[in-house]
């Protein structure tokens, strides 16, 4: 059975913009069955922007699952946003899976992910122990998140992160930056296991589509990238006369 | 001491942009020529877009700002993709 994600990453909200994000959804559930963010949902973390996005988020007729981004840890206030948005019945994955029912059953793991680069040109586990911590922090997101896939039972399986899992995606940011905008290692862990689809942000000079060498779709859905309120996506063949 | 390099300033400005608590804004190119400092790349809101020129002049002040930043544009859903 079909099912519609409708997704966008990197609104960045905050006191001066509260209200546009929220108007931009008026009508979302005739286009889609559940809204999935892929993290940056604030400018600076702190937790005055994290109760804006709580109310614009706030009773949306259809389910909302979301990941935080880099700019949601910044004030190390990432655990009191996850809060508020969980208070305000929006899903918070960090590194976890979770299912919703509808026409079929959604799986959803996802987290922050992490950046380190790409295969041939990526920072190893090796010399100082910050570089080390740096890449060790990729690595275990990543095995989490194959974990996550292997347990994770149902018709449909997407992937939802912040950073990015290739390069393909990244296309129009300086090369020289890449290692700080994702990880292979993402997107040999969702190989390793499959899954429908992958999406993230976090690259707002990047392009929307790509590929894992596995084959899996990515999709950058950073707003900047978009250009729209969201992205949707429909699994399993929707026919577009069909509404 | 011989003058700053150009390729300097422009990284300090793009610092400043990143790590003021104001702005935290990444992905701004900063270009230095001449007297002129050219910010460019896309911002959601027009206050932001002068809240970043601001903190580019405080970096440097002795150069003048010229604003190129635009405000992205957030058009209405278009058709699915089918996958
Ligand atoms: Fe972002
Ligand atoms: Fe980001």
């Amino acid at each position: 059975m079909k099912t519609r994600i409708a997704a966008v990453g990197d609104i960045h909200l905050g006191e001066d913009v509260r209200g546009r994000f929220r108007a931009r959804l008026e009508g979302i559930e005739e286009r889609a069955d559940i809204l999935l963010i892929a993290g940056d949902l604030t400018r600076h973390g702190t937790v005055q922007e994290g109760r804006v996005v709580a109310d614009e988020l706030r009773g949306l007729p259809i389910p909302v699952v979301t990941v935080l981004g880099n700019h949601d840890y910044h004030s190390d206030a990432e655990e009191e946003i996850s809060g508020l948005l969980r208070d305000a019945g929006v899903t918070v994955l960090d590194d976890n899976s979770t299912v919703v029912d509808g026409h079929s059953t959604l799986g959803i793991v996802g987290g922050k992910g992490f950046g380190g680069g790409f295969a041939g040109k990526c920072a190893s586990e090796f010399g100082e122990p910050e570089t080390k911590a740096f890449v060790r922090h990729t690595k275990e997101i990543a095995e989490r998140w194959r974990v996550g896939l292997k347990e994770l039972q149902a018709d449909h399986k997407v992937v939802l992160s912040h950073y990015s899992p290739v390069k393909d995606t990244l296309d129009g940011e300086p090369p020289e930056i890449y290692p700080f905008l994702g990880s292979y290692l993402l997107a040999e862990a969702v190989d390793a296991e499959g899954a429908d689809l992958i999406l993230h942000g976090h690259a707002h000079l990047g392009s929307e589509k790509g590929m894992t060498p596995g084959g899996i779709r990515v999709r950058n859905v950073a707003l900047p990238v978009l250009g729209r309120a969201y992205a949707v996506y429909c699994l399993d063949g929707c026919d577009p006369d069909e509404e | 001491m011989s003058a700053e390099a150009p390729q300097y300033v422009a990284a300090r400005v793009q610092r400043a942009l990143a790590e003021d608590e104001r702005t935290h804004e990444l992905g701004i190119r900063v270009d230095v020529r001449g007297d002129q400092l050219f910010l460019r790349g896309q911002v959601s809101c027009e206050g932001r877009r002068e809240t970043l020129a601001g903190v580019a002049h405080e970096a440097a002040p002795e150069l003048k700002v010229r604003n190129e930043l635009t405000v992205v544009e957030i058009r209405d859903p278009r058709e699915e993709e089918s996958l």
